[in-house]
């Protein structure tokens, strides 16, 4: 059986975490792997919890379940519970948080100190403005979260990313390619005592 | 032929563009919408081929369907959960009045509460209408059997559904081998019917009519779907000619000496199938063809087989019965001289199932003997 890799991904409806899974699942399929994206949603409005589920595979069967126990935790807005993201990440996997120099950053990153993964940030919201890349008052850190998921779990290629996003993303395309490249290169894992 | 990267109702859509589709009618409810939302995109660039046409009401779109049919044309329509019920009446027409509809429907829970998960009471509570209807376990399967249920709907004069769970196969972005279009055209062809109106010579169909004339039509409707496995079987082998695949109305993967098997129909399947190098020496049977029910084939793999239980997953609940697969399986086995026992999994409100339910349906102590009926949410 060939190894399977899960990604969890959390967000707020209008961030485009959706889109962003299907273009990871494009990418990781043009490297070489089938891949599976869904989500989870009630009904849809802007700013409403929304979940994204992502399985990698060599193989192309997979199971259709939820993923409960993910490699990978991926939080595009850390305003969100904390408790809910997390739940169920293996031990030894990864959080990647957007996460900047904000309250909403520092409280989440302090919150899950002492856990047994690998915890790891991306300020997306500030490559984001710094591109112009938001709706309103609203940044769209979609694309800049998955240029980081790329280079943390090395499934995908910045190139196969790009491509992707030539295809399925109609606005602002040349600032989404600038901050994928961006997101991609600045991945930093945060410092602790490991336990 | 190229990979796609595309949800399941992406994929519907796909399929319904290729077979050179006459007239598409909309009307969006979720976990649908996209289906009609793909079609719709189609027809705005210009490449659907065919009419697409909004319309009021579920209830609506259906008739539509019936009446461009019953004027020959090739047609489809979507749906899901409250619009499927809304639709009832109209169900009931097109299988007695023969139309070749194809109709997806995306499994959604029925209100009260509104939910969105995909228990399958929505389909399978237009089990006795006289529609064909075929289970998908993903996106690829999904467009493959949209493109054959125009074969068998044309030929057989029976209206198809195919079936689909919401979120775990709608919403799923996964890669799908997409036929070019000239191929797809090549396999499907032109609408073989008749129409059973033309224009410029008015005519009144179905009229009143007495009970004993209308046995004989129910007999005829009746015998006519008994035809349908074997002309799945036929038409999948023209398909696995052309695009390399091919589907059965069942499918089955029973390891030597397994004497548990397990039955499942939908999104759940691919779980199963994933599930057994885990789950040691249980069988596995996809149930594709519900309507008609693939009793011969069903029976023959257990008894070839020798299986003594079969543990239905029922993503839905007959309330004040039980799941409605394990009951049409009991049904479908009552003759055989040794019938399995069958233990049936409730997951109805859509829940999920997981690799871990699986393992300990199969091997924790309690769930095995005489245990009939078995909660989803017990085993979480």
């Amino acid at each position: 059986m060939e190894e399977m890799f899960e990604f969890r991904l959390h967000g707020r409806g209008g961030q485009g975490i959706v889109v962003a899974a299907s273009i990871f699942t494009e990418a990781v399929f043009h490297d070489g792997y089938y891949a599976r994206a869904f989500s989870l949603f009630g009904a849809e409005r802007r700013g409403a919890p929304v979940t994204a589920f992502i399985r990698v595979s060599r193989d192309r069967l997979m199971p259709r379940s939820r993923i409960y126990n993910p490699d990978y935790v991926v939080v595009f807005d850390p305003s969100l519970a904390v408790e809910t993201s997390i739940a169920g990440l293996k031990k030894g996997g990864s959080l990647l948080v957007n996460a900047g120099e904000s309250k909403d950053g520092d409280f989440f990153i302090s919150s899950v100190d002492d856990s047994p993964y690998h915890i790891y940030t991306v300020d997306a919201t500030e490559i984001a403005w710094k591109h112009k890349l938001a709706i309103g008052s609203f940044p769209m850190v979609n694309t800049v979260m998955l240029g980081a998921m790329a280079s943390l779990s090395g499934l995908a290629s910045l190139e196969s990313l790009v491509t992707s996003i030539k295809k399925r993303v109609t606005a602002s395309v040349e600032a989404n390619i600038k901050a994928v490249g961006e997101g991609y290169d600045s991945v930093k894992e945060v410092e602790r005592l490991v336990t | 032929m190229a990979f796609e990267i595309m949800s399941g109702s992406q994929a519907a859509a796909v399929a319904v563009q290729r077979t050179g589709i006459d007239l598409v009618v909309a009307y969006p409810i979720t976990p649908q919408t996209a289906i009609v939302e793909t079609l719709a995109n189609f027809d705005a660039r210009g490449e659907l081929g065919g009419e697409f046409v909004s319309v009021e009401s579920e209830y609506a779109a259906l008739a539509c369907c019936y009446g461009a049919a019953a004027a020959g044309a090739r047609v489809f329509t979507a749906t899901a959960s409250h619009g499927l019920a809304y639709m009832h009446e109209v169900i009931h027409w097109c299988s007695g009045a023969r139309v070749p509809v194809v109709m997806a429907n995306v499994n959604r829970t029925i209100g009260a509460p509104w939910c969105l998960d995909p228990d399958q009471g929505d389909s399978l509570s237009q089990r006795d209408t006289g529609w064909m209807q075929i289970y998908c376990s993903g996106a690829q399967e999904v467009l493959d059997t949209v493109m054959q249920a125009y074969l068998l709907s044309e030929e057989l004069l029976l209206p198809c559904m195919v079936v689909f769970d919401g979120f775990y196969i709608s919403h799923t972005y996964e890669a799908v081998d997409v036929p070019d279009e000239d191929s797809a055209r090549a396999f499907i062809g032109p609408p073989s019917f008749e129409a059973q109106v033309k224009p410029g010579s008015p005519a009144n169909l179905h009229g009143l009519t007495t009970g004993d004339n209308q046995v004989k039509l129910i007999r005829n409707r009746h015998e006519a779907m008994l035809r349908a496995p074997d002309l799945f079987k036929t038409i999948n082998s023209k398909f696995a000619e052309t695009f390399g695949r091919s589907y059965g109305v069942i499918d089955s993967v029973i390891p030597p000496g397994a004497k548990t098997v397990i039955l499942a129909a939908g999104a759940t399947a691919e779980t199963v199938r994933w599930s057994l190098p885990k789950l040691d020496n249980t069988g596995f049977i996809q149930l594709r063809m519900f309507r008609p029910f693939p009793r011969e084939e069903i029976c023959s793999v257990l008894e070839t087989h020798g299986v003594e239980k079969v543990v239905v997953i029922d993503r839905n609940c007959s309330t004040g019965m039980g799941g409605i697969f394990a009951q049409e399986l009991r049904s479908a086995v009552y003759d055989l001289n040794n019938p399995p026992a069958v233990q049936d999994i409730i997951l109805a409100g859509g829940i999920d199932l997981t690799f871990e339910m699986l393992e300990s349906i199969i091997k924790e102590d309690k769930y095995q003997g005489q245990v009939e009926q078995i909660w989803g949410v017990d085993l979480k």
